[in-house]
């Protein structure tokens, strides 16, 4: 198993992105190309599912912050699932970035207000 | 040309130039003094010599014996039909270029073809196929062929640089030799193609095996292997990194012996080790190896026991199909590990794995084994289970396991079948926790992981673990970012607790570059949040940030 892995699904207008394991300097960029490759023009929104991630930190960070500037340029939209008690809001709270990052609690969540 | 017939039963045969065919003569004509030198090429003690040792010892008899300049062996090359020159005195050449004579055409080829004697009185006017012999300045030939229970197995034949007549008592003592040597031959070959055979399947399973057991951080592994006394078997063991943080152990063992069970042992090392990687658990992994082996078009069966371990919580999954039960070394004592094996693989289509959960805590050693390392004649396997038990009690590494049990139980008695042990240790928190550690980002996984091991053994909970793991990941982020040197960079990280108050320090020989950007900026945030007290310090040595915080505060 690799540190970390993603599993993508299509919504309606949407792709669903579901990660799981731990996001470093060693993999974030690479993820976050793939996940921009996987996200077809047609889609309006990437569903970045962080629910089952184990750690995330400063890279994981600035990934978050490439794919939102990687999907505004194609005019769509990056929706961020990220539970309450999970290590990223952690991180997020620790950084200080928490007030500049929208997330949201559940896949079904994001999906709705897509709609 | 003239054919010309010797002996009492002249047969008519098509002629071909300068050749004589020779109705066998009488063995009793050979002459007796001669004959004996020749007798004991059938000795079967000579076979052992291996064939390139029996063919020259055959040569240089049969050439001391007829008086002759040339002797020469041509085997047969049953996939060609031809006769291939194999050893020879005097005409070397013929072995070295490999020389080969089709069955039927020429001097060889018909003595084989027509399983007679030939002689030849004027190679200059005969029919002769290969040039060496005339090269070589040889004026006079006789040939015999060399048949075992029936079948031919190649042709002998001598030679003289001056005209020479042979003469019944030489073709009747050229035939004592072909007799005596064919069957010699016949069996020194099969003893070399055994012999090759055992090599490569030695070689294969060698080359299957892993060369080097893989460096995981958290746990220190050791193997042994030890071939049968006559035969390889297909046993086999493995070590790998699962990633995030789990181990993977495997140990096997195919039905069977020689080149195939060492293929086959290949096989599923490398499917079990697929599956494994995927993610899947012991169980669900050895299941999916045996619906692999019941796919095999040929007959497979193997025995097989894999096992999960996560260092840093300790917690051990196993299963086995058909395969000894593993055992566990545990601060002088041991333990053999209570499970219900699963058939053996490609038993029964549609076997179920079932998977026991154990623990290997810190210090402790998991050991894996072929029953090659139990199996003995005249002890039971009971006994012989709690001999190795016993064997193994003291160890206090892996590697020490393996000697142990290697010392105690494979005893001088040759080896029946392989033996295979492959041991894993949890190793052990230190106090202080010092590394030296190359500036590459996929080192970081592997300090979290011996960070929260460590920080948990100093007493910290789960979130001031997280949280400062997390402080140090972004702290030898920094370093590795940063580092730049022609050899490959390295840090270190020094972990020191008093009482309460743990001090981390992340040390390199690179320069501090303030951070750029928000990206470092974030990583600084996180630091200076989870820690009391920061400290960053830089020289021309490098920099130093050093990390304090109080648990329980």
């Amino acid at each position: 198993m690799r540190l970390a892995d993603v599993q993508f699904s299509s919504r309606e207008n949407a792709v669903v992105a579901r990660l799981s394991g731990e996001i470093d300097l060693s993999n974030a960029q690479h993820i976050s190309a793939a996940l921009l490759e996987a996200t077809p023009n047609t889609s309006l929104a990437l569903v970045l599912d962080l629910t089952d991630v184990t750690y995330l930190d400063s890279a994981g960070i600035q990934m978050i912050y490439r794919l939102r500037e990687g999907v505004r340029a194609r005019a769509q939209t990056l929706r961020l699932v990220v539970p309450a008690d999970s290590p990223t809001n952690d991180t997020l709270r620790l950084a200080g970035v928490a007030q500049h990052v929208q997330t949201i609690g559940t896949v079904d969540e994001a999906l709705s207000e897509l709609t | 040309m003239e054919t010309e017939s010797l002996g009492r039963e002249p047969q008519r045969r098509e002629p071909r130039a300068g050749q004589t065919v020779l109705a066998p003569a009488a063995a009793e004509l050979a002459p007796s003094g001669q004959v004996g030198s020749l007798h004991r090429l059938s000795d079967p003690a000579l076979s052992e010599l291996g064939l390139e040792d029996f063919l020259d010892e055959l040569l240089v008899r049969v050439r001391d014996a007829l008086a002759v300049d040339t002797v020469a062996i041509l085997l047969l090359d049953e996939e060609s039909q031809q006769l291939v020159a194999r050893a020879a005195k005097g005409v070397e050449e013929e072995v070295e270029q490999e020389v080969r004579i089709p069955i039927g055409q020429g001097f060889a080829g018909r003595i084989a073809a027509e399983r007679v004697a030939i002689f030849i009185a004027d190679v200059d006017h005969a029919d002769i196929l290969n040039p060496i012999l005339r090269e070589k300045g040889i004026r006079s030939l006789l040939g015999v062929p060399l048949i075992v229970e029936g079948d031919l197995i190649g042709v002998l034949h001598v030679g003289s640089l001056k005209p020479r007549t042979f003469g019944e008592r030489d073709l009747a003592l050229l035939q004592v030799a072909a007799a005596r040597a064919a069957p010699g031959i016949e069996r020194a070959r099969l003893f070399s193609a055994l012999e090759h055979e055992h090599r490569v399947a030695m070689a294969l399973q060698r080359s299957l095996l892993p060369k080097q057991l893989p460096d995981i951080v958290g746990v220190e592994a050791a193997a042994r292997y030890l071939p049968a006394s006559d035969e390889v078997g297909g046993d086999w063991y493995d070590v790998f990194e699962l990633g995030r943080g789990r181990v993977g152990i495997a140990i096997g063992d195919v039905v069977g012996h020689g080149v195939g069970a060492a293929a086959l042992m290949g096989q599923l090392r490398t499917a079990l080790h697929a599956f494994a990687s995927e993610g899947h658990g012991p169980g669900r992994t050895l299941e999916l190896v045996d619906r692999y082996v019941n796919t095999m078009p040929q007959y497979a069966m193997a025995t097989a026991s894999y096992c999960v371990l996560e260092p840093e919580t300790g917690v051990l999954r196993v299963a086995s199909a058909g395969h000894m039960p593993p055992i566990i070394v545990a601060n002088g004592s041991t333990r053999v590990v209570s499970i219900e094996p699963a058939p053996p693989l490609g038993a029964f289509p549609y076997a179920s794995s079932q998977e026991t959960e154990t623990s290997l805590r810190s210090g402790e050693i998991l050991v894996l084994y072929t029953d090659g390392l139990v199996e003995r004649r005249r002890i039971s396997l009971s006994d012989s289970i709690e001999a190795l038990l016993a064997a193994v009690s003291g160890a206090t590494s892996a590697e020490r396991a393996c000697q142990l049990a290697f010392e105690n139980m494979v005893g001088l008695e040759s080896l029946r079948d392989d033996v295979a042990i492959v041991a894993l240790k949890n190793c052990e928190v230190p106090e202080l926790l010092e590394l030296r550690l190359l500036a590459e980002p996929r080192v970081l996984a592997d300090i979290r992981r011996m960070l929260r091991r460590w920080l948990r053994a100093r007493g910290a909970g789960d979130q001031e673990t997280s949280d400062m793991t997390l402080a140090v990941s972004e702290a030898c982020a920094n370093a590795i970012e940063h580092a730049y040197s022609p050899a490959p960079a390295k840090f270190n990280l020094r972990a020191s607790a008093q009482a309460r108050e743990v001090t981390i320090v992340v040390s390199d020989a690179g320069d501090w570059r303030s951070p750029r950007g928000q990206d470092r900026g974030r990583g600084l945030a996180i630091i200076d949040t989870v820690m009391d007290e920061v400290q960053v310090s830089s020289s021309e040595l490098g920099t130093e940030v050093s990390m304090r915080r109080t648990l329980g505060r």
